[in-house]
């Protein structure tokens, strides 16, 4: 049974266009979250596996930032490696995208956790940050993601960087220009298929969606469900 | 479309970049004349040649430094501000030093209970 995201739910920026696909809702860390937008499951993998959009913003993120971030975030028992624009896999699932020397992105799961998040959120304090200061994005930043064969294909019509998968590796970033908006690009693949996490200034994000379908139109792209996302991953443990 | 490389993010289309005007020692606002001041806030030097100039990559909001010859319209280098500036610069009001000549009658207090106007 669907929810209906406008109950005491916490609301997707994206849940009206969501609901008229008819999605189908379930909740994920408080959220009102699209499984299916339409079709069902097998078919919105299948999608996926060729073009598909999905809103992510269900799922736990969370920046630190400053001088004093990789120290920080080491001293946690976050690792992170030296180089920037590059997302670093942690041993929970979460994913830490290093934008700057003194700014990381940390991604959670696929499947809402954030065990990382979490411990990082409660070590942290605006008393005690001595350079290195939280950077809050579930609120702020729109979370998509792009999938499929010809996701790059797509990307070529609305980003200047080259993000053909020969071209921009696994876990590489791209802070750069995406429809003429200031976007975060990550290359995530889940399971065999490649998929890119885009993120952008929520205010925008029924924009964005709207470009994206217009640009995915010309490949039969369309959304997807998180759903379908999680099953390009296969079972829990070995998501991407 | 032109391209300029940025020190973070590598090379970018040049419309994701915005100009910060010239790099220019920063004097100290306590301690120079209003002059020094207004020629450091509002003039240019403007030069025809090799400059050294502030640039921002805009989806980073990352400031960076870059070289450019603005004859050729050609940029030399680009490199993160930390090659020049190595030390924090505070912006405190250092302490003024005591007034020998402090003013003997200050403003007396207001009546904190005036009388009312009967008239008004």
């Amino acid at each position: 049974m669907s929810l209906a995201p406008g109950d005491h739910l916490r609301r997707s920026f994206l849940y009206r266009e969501l609901a008229a696909l008819d999605a189908l809702f379930d909740e994920v860390n408080g959220h009102a979250a699209a499984m299916t937008c339409g079709g069902d499951t097998a078919q919105e993998i299948a999608r996926a596996r060729s073009l598909g959009l999905c809103d992510l913003s269900a799922l736990r993120r969370v920046g630190y930032k400053g001088w004093n971030t990789a120290a920080w975030l080491a001293a946690q028992g976050a690792s992170m490696g030296a180089e920037s624009n590059r997302a670093y896999a942690q041993a929970d699932g979460t994913r830490i995208a290093r934008l700057a020397p003194g700014e990381a992105l940390l991604l959670g799961t696929l499947h809402g956790g954030g065990a990382l998040i979490d411990q990082l959120g409660a070590a942290w304090s605006m008393a005690h940050a001595d350079g290195c200061f939280q950077v809050p994005r579930e609120d702020v930043s729109c979370w998509l993601s792009v999938s499929g064969e010809h996701a790059a294909a797509m990307f070529a019509k609305l980003c200047g960087v080259d993000l053909r998968p020969a071209k921009f590796p696994l876990h590489a970033i791209a802070q750069t220009s995406v429809a003429r908006l200031n976007a975060i690009v990550i290359r995530r693949d889940v399971g065999e298929t490649l998929a890119y996490d885009l993120l952008t200034d929520i205010a925008s994000a029924v924009y964005l969606w709207r470009a994206l379908l217009d640009a995915m139109a010309e490949f039969d792209g369309a959304p997807v469900g998180l759903a379908a996302i999680r099953g390009l991953a296969g079972p829990q443990p070995s998501e991407g | 479309m032109k391209i300029i490389n940025c020190p973070l993010n590598g090379p970018r289309n040049a419309q994701e970049f915005v100009h910060g005007g010239e790099v220019v020692a920063h004097p100290d606002p306590h301690r120079c004349s209003d002059a020094e001041w207004a020629d450091f806030v509002f003039m240019e030097e403007n030069r025809a040649g090799v400059v050294r100039e502030w640039w921002c990559h805009v989806a980073t909001a990352y400031w960076f430094i870059a070289e450019r010859d603005t004859v050729k319209d050609e940029f030399l280098r680009t490199y993160d501000p930390s090659e020049l500036f190595r030390d924090r610069v505070e912006f405190t009001r250092p302490d003024p030093p005591p007034d020998p000549d402090p003013p003997l009658d200050p403003d007396p207090p207001l009546d904190p209970d005036p009388p009312l106007d009967k008239e008004a």
